[in-house]
């Protein structure tokens, strides 16, 4: 079936079986392998693509409902070569260590952003809680959030 | 691996009635998938052998928090976020807006309905306590019939309610509780967000100086389906709020949920937690209004 879409700010339109899921759309059509699959049941959050500025699993959304909406993956976050500010403090802070993860709460942390600029630590901890990280411990996760928050409301 | 099946996205609920009303074997309705999905992917026997799959997502009829003098409606494709969202359930409706916060993480929330949990009918669902003592109603359309019943008369078994094959789930009516009802949630659970929640209490309560005028507790998770305790409502209607009673009432609902489950493996450690937290809820709401 046909799937039109805009994706990472680009109009696409494909052909694809309607059993596909999303993310299977994003690697293996597009070659956006920054979306990782981890669990395949929403539990890891490694797969997390933004759907209509919302964050959600796609491994738990087919391309079909993908239609009609607007997807960015971590290939759409940075300015071509140039790294948003959420990805320079993530290196700054050393919140990036296998990086698997990593795209997931990048991407998370800015849907959180997006709609709340000013976030609390539990505000944070909330909007990463379905992004599972083996190794870092969090916490230079989160301090990469508040620093980059704080430097857009200066 | 997912299987090979077709997808069908009508748009209203019309089409979507005639497209059930013709397959009804192996077609699963789709809202926000995050049951469905993985099912699918796992090949999980509830999912097996699923051709079709009709998701509800473009139809009107199911969409919207509409906000009237006596209850609100919500449509069967609004999910947890949506809910969250809205701050006339938030001031309103306390219970369900906590409960709506619990529902895995920020990610299942935003695609996972209130709808899909219900009818998927998990002991775990969150939202189904909440939902029981709130005294909510099911909408249901088939292409023949349109019906609405109370979600305890909804839902059957684990995993079962009474919806027919033919039949949509389109909208879940809430009766706004009056201003002397307050109340609580409360869900115990393994981690943080995707916990797969073991025990949740729900509670409204209104009172007349010290006296319960109306009290209507339910459980989740502990029970093998959701479930209100009226015996117990009854038994407690007219009585004095004070340490002891509260101590009694909490121990009379342990009895109770043996009673339902039938003792299961996990309840012996389960039974003295839920106690003490139908307890804590007590206390917590004679302090508020003391
Ligand atoms: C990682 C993870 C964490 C989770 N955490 C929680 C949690 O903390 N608490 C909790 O309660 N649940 C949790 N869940 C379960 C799930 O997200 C919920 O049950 C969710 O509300 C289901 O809604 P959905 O829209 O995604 O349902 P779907 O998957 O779309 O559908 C679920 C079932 O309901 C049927 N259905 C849906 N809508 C209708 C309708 N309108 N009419 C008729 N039939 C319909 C479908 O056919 C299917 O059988 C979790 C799931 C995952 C994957
Ligand atoms: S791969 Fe999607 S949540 Fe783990
Ligand atoms: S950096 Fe390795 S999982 Fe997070």
């Amino acid at each position: 079936m046909e799937v039109r879409f805009k994706l990472n700010g680009k109009e696409e339109e494909v052909t694809t079986e309607p059993y596909l899921r999303l993310i299977d759309l994003l690697r293996d059509y597009f070659n956006l392998t920054g979306t990782k699959e981890g669990c395949g049941v929403g539990e890891c959050g490694a797969c997390t693509v933004l759907m209509n500025g919302r964050a959600v699993n796609s491994c738990l959304v087919l391309a079909a409902q993908a239609n009609d909406s607007e997807i960015v993956t971590i290939e759409g976050i940075a300015e071509g070569e140039v790294l948003s500010s959420l990805q320079k403090n993530f290196l700054t802070y050393g919140a990036v260590q296998c990086g698997f993860c990593t795209p997931g709460m990048v991407l998370s942390a800015s849907a959180l952003l997006d709609q709340n600029p000013n976030p609390t630590e539990e505000e944070i901890k909330d909007a990463i809680a379905g992004n599972l990280c083996r190794c870092t411990g969090y916490k230079q996760i989160i301090e990469a959030v508040k620093e980059t928050a704080k430097e857009t409301i200066e | 691996m997912m299987p090979p099946l077709g997808i069908l996205f009508p748009k209203d609920l019309n089409e979507a009635l005639n497209a059930l009303a013709l397959n009804q074997e192996n077609v699963h309705i789709i809202a926000g998938g995050t049951d469905v999905i993985p099912g699918l992917n796992q090949e999980s026997n509830r999912f097996k052998n699923t051709r079709l799959l009709i998701d509800i997502n473009k139809m009107p009829e199911v969409k919207g928090i509409n906000v009237g003098t006596e209850k609100i409606s919500i449509g069967a494709a609004e999910t947890f976020s949506d809910i969250l969202q809205n701050e006339v359930v938030q001031k309103k409706l306390p219970l369900l807006w906590k409960s709506a916060g619990t529902i895995g993480s920020v990610q299942i929330r935003n695609r996972a309905t209130l709808a899909g949990n219900f009818v998927n009918n998990a002991p775990c669902a969150d939202s189904v306590p909440v939902l029981l003592v709130y005294n909510a109603t099911v909408e249901i359309e088939s292409l023949s019939s349109k019906r609405e019943i109370f979600l305890n008369d909804f839902l059957s078994a684990p995993y079962k309610t009474k919806l027919n094959k033919d039949e949509i789930v389109t909208r879940i009516n809430i009766p706004i509780p009056s201003k002397k009802f307050t109340g609580d949630f409360y869900k115990l659970g393994r981690r943080r967000a995707v916990a797969i929640s073991r025990i949740t209490l729900a509670m409204l309560i209104s009172l007349n100086d010290n006296m319960i005028d109306e009290i209507r507790i339910a459980s989740g998770a502990v029970t093998p389906i959701g479930t209100r305790f009226f015996d117990l409502e009854k038994f407690a209607k007219g009585k004095k709020i004070e340490d002891q009673f509260l101590k009694e009432l909490s121990k009379m609902l342990g009895e109770q949920i043996i009673q339902v489950t039938g003792l299961r493996w996990s309840s012996e450690y389960k039974l003295p937690v839920v106690q003490q937290m139908f307890y804590q809820l007590l206390k917590g709401i004679e302090r508020g209004s003391l």
